[in-house]
């Protein structure tokens, strides 16, 4: 007799939670049963899934997030500097400088940072879209404002050697950042800190 | 080497005494006074104090004695120079493992899960591991494998600079995770691709540029310290017969590390991997002028393994303002009489020991005072001296 597992649709449910990052096979379980201990719980999460798939888009130039049938609110303000963008990883890091209040230009999303060891290569970031844009931009300056994290350092000293070939002034944020972290753990003060006293590469 | 006539001056024959030293108080504030441990590799739970000068761990192979040595120095440093992989140190079958213990009067604790670890100093949460370890007391591990760091390959002796150069310089750590990060990156993207990307080369090799500088100058400047005492060292375990030499060979000469791997393309480009850098760092030993590896007998390179460690005992202790905690991991049974009481008298004086050994005949010459211990499948109970002699 075969072993007792459970039924086919929730052993799914499982493995597409186990693709979740952060989340072993024990979470992923936790995570099921608290979905089916009510029935009312996965509705609405069923409808925000559905929601975003037809109604948000990434900006094909910055990468942070539109509604469909919007205009992306950082491209398209007219009253933000057009020749000087902000190298970011995530989208969140958007959000985080946008708080900070300390910058009026535009971003570009990366989605990541080189890394070989987690399979990660230049072609997986947006790295070709953002040499046509500092292009079609004629930008001047380009802050990388990625992590200061070995993968963050080794991404910034990557697109230094591209864009400087460019003729563009390349700079990189401040001191002040603790050393290896990434932009979430930051606090908004010590960005606004780190913005003003980017340093030249 | 000249066998030394037994001086019956120095010395005098004492048997073990589980009778506690005198010692004064200074000593005891600087010291190690309990152990405890909870799901520690074999233990269960097990709490033993500690002797200000010396506890010995009695007991056969794979019993535990080592464990609780390491546990010593997991909770004084966070680091095993057993294992790199910290699940190792749980209990199988427990989740988490804890290690705690009286240090200089203070409850210092550390405990690990398979994904997180918790510090505290007398009870207060210590958020950076950076913060505890400078809170802590300084180590010295001595053991069998020590003679790789004349036998072996360079990266025993890579294990000691960075043993010792951790416990001294705050940055070492760090720059040292960051460099072992950065060069496996690189070396990944050498071996990667049929056409090497040697952009996304280069652009590791400025992140280890940093890394390397700090490295580099952290271990010369502990080889500095490290060298005259050596030599001292092994002049007075050899009984002035022999000059041993020690120095620091950095894997990369010019001042920039990036500058050096860029001028090697072509070797690279034909071994696929990071030419020049800290982890090509190596130290030589001479003996008389010779490579003490190839030309000196086991007895003189065990002589010079051990002058190495008390060497390292002693830079720490100046650097520190008070001696380490030594961890003898059997080391007395492989030595004869002569060395080994060369080598107690070496060691600073005030020193606290742990000392694990299978057998105590070695003892029965020795001055050896202190707390014994029977150690048996993971349970440790205090024996009384004429038990076991
Ligand atoms: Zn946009």
């Amino acid at each position: 007799m075969a072993a007792l597992d459970y039924p086919p649709p929730l052993r799914r449910l499982i493995a597409q939670l186990k693709t979740l990052p952060g989340l072993g096979p024990r979470s992923a379980e936790r995570m099921m049963l608290w979905l089916m201990h009510d029935a009312g719980r996965i509705e609405p999460l069923v409808d925000a899934l559905a929601d975003v798939t037809t109604r948000v888009h990434a900006c094909d130039d910055c990468g942070f997030f539109i509604e469909n049938g919007q205009e992306c609110a950082l491209c398209r303000n007219p009253k933000r500097q057009q020749r000087i963008l902000c190298v970011v990883e995530q989208p969140s890091d958007v959000l985080r400088l946008e708080r900070s209040g300390a910058f009026h230009g535009l971003y570009h999303v990366l989605g990541g940072k080189l890394s070989p060891l987690d399979n990660v290569t230049p072609e997986d970031l947006r790295i070709e879209p953002l040499l046509a844009r500092v292009k079609s931009l004629h930008a001047e300056e380009v802050i990388l404002a990625v992590g200061s994290d070995v993968e963050g350092e080794a991404t910034a000293g990557y697109l230094n050697e591209l864009l400087r070939a460019e003729g563009l002034s390349v700079t990189r944020l401040a001191q002040g950042l603790p050393a290896g972290g990434a932009l979430d753990h930051v606090d908004e003060l010590t960005l606004y800190q780190a913005l003003q006293g980017r340093r030249k590469l | 080497m000249p066998a030394r006539p037994a001086n019956s001056t120095e010395n005098p024959a004492t048997r073990v005494s589980t009778r506690p030293l005198p010692f004064s108080p200074a000593f005891c504030s600087r010291m190690l006074s309990d152990l405890l441990l909870r799901d520690f590799r074999c233990f269960t739970e097990c709490r033993v104090p500690l002797h200000p000068e010396t506890t010995l761990f009695i007991g056969r192979n794979a019993q535990g004695k080592t464990s609780l040595m390491e546990a010593a120095c997991v909770l004084l440093r966070l680091q095993s120079p057993r294992t790199s992989q910290k699940g190792e140190l749980i209990r199988l079958g427990a989740t988490t493992m804890l290690v705690e213990g009286t240090l200089d009067g203070k409850k210092v604790r550390c405990a690990q899960s398979a994904t997180a670890r918790r510090l505290a100093i007398d009870g207060a949460v210590c958020g950076r591991s950076g913060d505890y370890l400078a809170q802590s007391g300084l180590v010295v591990w001595m053991d069998h494998r020590d003679m790789n760091l004349l036998r072996g390959g360079a990266e025993h002796r890579r294990r000691y600079l960075d043993f010792a150069a951790s416990q001294m310089f705050p940055d070492y750590l760090k720059a040292l995770r960051g460099y072992e990060r950065a060069v496996r990156g690189r070396n990944y993207v050498l071996k990667r691709d049929a056409v090497i990307q040697w952009r996304q080369a280069d652009a590791f090799a400025g992140v280890m540029d940093e890394f390397a500088q700090v490295l580099r100058d952290r271990r010369q400047s502990l080889m500095d310290s490290v060298r005259p005492h050596v030599a001292k060292v092994h002049h007075d375990l050899s009984t002035g017969a022999e000059a041993v030499e020690v120095s620091y060979v950095p894997g990369f000469s010019g001042a920039s590390l990036a500058e050096e791997l860029a001028a090697r393309r072509d070797e690279e480009g034909r071994n696929r991997q990071t030419a020049a850098g800290p982890h090509r760092d190596d130290l030589t030993l001479t003996l008389n002028g010779l490579d003490a590896s190839t030309y000196a007998s086991e007895g003189q390179q065990r002589s010079a393994a051990l002058a190495l460690k008390v060497a390292q005992a002693r830079v720490l202790e100046e650097a520190a303002g008070k001696p380490p905690l030594l961890l003898l991991d059997d080391v007395f049974g492989e030595l004869d009489a002569q060395r080994r009481r060369a080598l107690l008298g070496l060691l600073p004086p005030g020193t606290q020991k742990i000392i694990t050994t299978t057998t105590l005949d070695w003892a029965r010459d020795e001055v050896v005072g202190g707390m014994v211990y029977g150690v048996e499948v993971g349970v440790v109970k205090q024996i009384e001296a004429g038990e076991i002699l």
